[in-house]
């Protein structure tokens, strides 16, 4: 004895039993989810129905009115699983995420769509059509969808303020494949919007909202929204940027030897720095460099500051880029982590000691260091007030 | 690989193509388009026939009108409109035109 359920298919009652219910309910199911984002979705579906409902009627008589689990099953099985039309359902769907990903659906533009759907996941190359030197910026602006003159400049930038861009430009250009076949170009350019939507949306949302403010509150509360946006755009691009290296981040034993040594690079360089900031408080020399008496204490300890950086940045990127290779193996990621602050913690305190122990100078410019912090902040105010 | 395999996403391909030649000669429903396939290569199922339907009818190619049927809903007669016999007609002659391509390459 089985339990029976009736349904309404296409306007006419049948009646199943509970096994062909659960089973054509699936088959329904699967076929609307597979239908996700075809404009026909709804008018596809009904017609399904009909023709199930159509191949019941077949086997049903005026003798027997209910349609076994059997039977259901050979009745789905003569239907076929839904074919996604190419093209249609991928389509409608990438302009779906991005809808609800930026929450403006209705401002996403044709070409935008068009741009974004059906095609292959996106993939960083190189591309040399229209490249100044190896194409690395050209792949970068193919990749986000930006002008690779903007690109161009930020490397440019990066080199001159922190001297990282060029180090991070013949990384690229090693690391980084050229696309040569047609499918990595067609997958080198456009990774879905993101950065041209981050432009566009800073472009459009703040000039049209700086046009009509009612009052200075609104303008506050709208600055604090637009901040606040802005900063969930980047922390999404750091997101993307991070899980991007993650996953492709070479991952080699090697890398667990060479962090503990990057760290006592590091380290090494830290010490220095530590030792001429001292010095140069205390004695207004650095490494046997007098210092001119019309360059205040402050200005020089900063640009020996942005000295350390520039030094120490390519050491950052490669310890960093090691940190994401191990990440991908389990068991060497929290081995290496700990063997690698333990050295840099190690080689940081012994040279500190060794320097202090050995350099008296340096023993008594830590005795009078208060003092001098206390005439550095005297500089500073001095400065300040004579402006 | 059977040549069967090899062949069927050109089969896909030309399913479209043989949909309009039914509907050409004929109002038809579903049914009648899966039984005159049955019988030849290009056999198919509904899952597969209503989304191609359902975007041909969205490009304009068909059009349908309702009719009772005596056992069951009514059911939905498809027909070609007249850019789909356009698409007919221009569809046959470049399948000609391959079709002699096949036959005529490596003949010397």
């Amino acid at each position: 004895m089985n339990k029976v359920i009736t349904i309404n298919l296409g306007g006419n009652a049948y009646q199943l039993e509970e096994g062909g219910y659960d089973a054509l309910r699936v088959y329904l199911e699967t076929a609307s989810a597979q239908l996700q984002g075809n404009p026909d979705r709804g008018e596809i579906l009904s017609d399904i129905e009909r023709a199930i409902a159509e191949k019941f009627r077949t086997r049903l008589s005026s003798h027997k009115n209910v349609v076994e689990t059997k039977e259901v099953t050979a009745v789905l099985t003569e239907m076929g699983p839904i074919e996604v039309e190419p093209g249609e359902t991928a389509c409608a769907n990438a302009s779906g995420a991005g809808a609800t990903g930026s929450g403006s659906g209705q401002e996403t533009t044709g070409v935008e769509r068009t741009a974004g759907c059906g095609a292959a996941p996106r993939r960083l190359y190189r591309i040399q059509e229209g490249a100044m030197i190896a194409g690395v910026c050209n792949g970068i602006a193919a990749y986000m969808n930006i002008d690779p003159t903007l690109v161009r400049l930020a490397f440019v930038l990066l080199t001159i303020f922190w001297g990282t861009g060029l180090i991070v430009y013949v990384v690229m250009a090693i690391v980084v494949p050229e696309a040569r076949s047609p499918e990595e170009k067609a997958a080198a350019s456009g990774f879905p919007a993101t950065a041209q939507e981050f432009i566009r949306r800073a472009k459009e949302g703040y000039y049209e909202a700086m046009r009509n403010f009612p009052g200075r509150n609104a303008r506050r509360e709208w600055h604090r929204r637009f901040k606040r946006e802005m900063r969930a755009h980047a922390n999404q691009w750091r997101y993307n940027w991070h899980s991007y290296w993650v996953r492709h981040a070479p991952c080699h034993p090697g890398m667990g030897f060479a962090l503990p040594f990057l760290s006592l690079l590091q380290g090494v360089a830290t010490v220095l720095f530590l030792c001429a900031l001292i010095s140069l408080l205390a004695t207004g020399t650095v490494f046997g460099l007098v210092l001119s008496a019309s360059v205040p204490v402050w200005v020089a300890a900063l640009l020996l500051l942005i000295a350390y950086g520039i030094l120490v940045a390519p050491l950052k990127l490669a310890r960093r880029s090691c940190y994401w290779g191990l990440g991908q193996s389990r068991w060497a990621w929290p081995f290496a982590f700990f063997l690698d602050a333990i050295i840099w913690l190690a080689v940081v305190f012994a040279l500190l000691f060794l320097a202090i122990h050995f350099f008296p100078e340096l023993r008594d410019a830590i005795h009078g260091f208060p003092s001098v912090i206390q005439q550095a902040a005297d500089d500073i105010r001095t400065w300040w007030h004579g402006k | 690989m059977s040549i069967n395999e090899k062949f069927s996403a050109i089969r896909k391909g030309l399913l479209e193509f043989l949909v309009l030649q039914i509907i050409a000669s004929e109002k038809v429903y579903v049914a009648d388009i899966l039984k005159q396939l049955s019988t030849t290569q290009f056999a198919t199922q509904e899952g597969t026939l209503y989304p191609l339907l359902s975007r041909m009818r969205r490009q304009e190619l068909l059009d349908y009108e309702w009719k009772e049927s005596e056992a069951g809903p009514p059911r939905k007669y498809y027909q070609l409109t007249a850019k789909g016999r356009e698409q007919l007609r221009e569809t046959l002659e470049y399948w000609g035109e391959i079709n002699g391509t096949v036959k005529k390459l490596g003949q010397k």
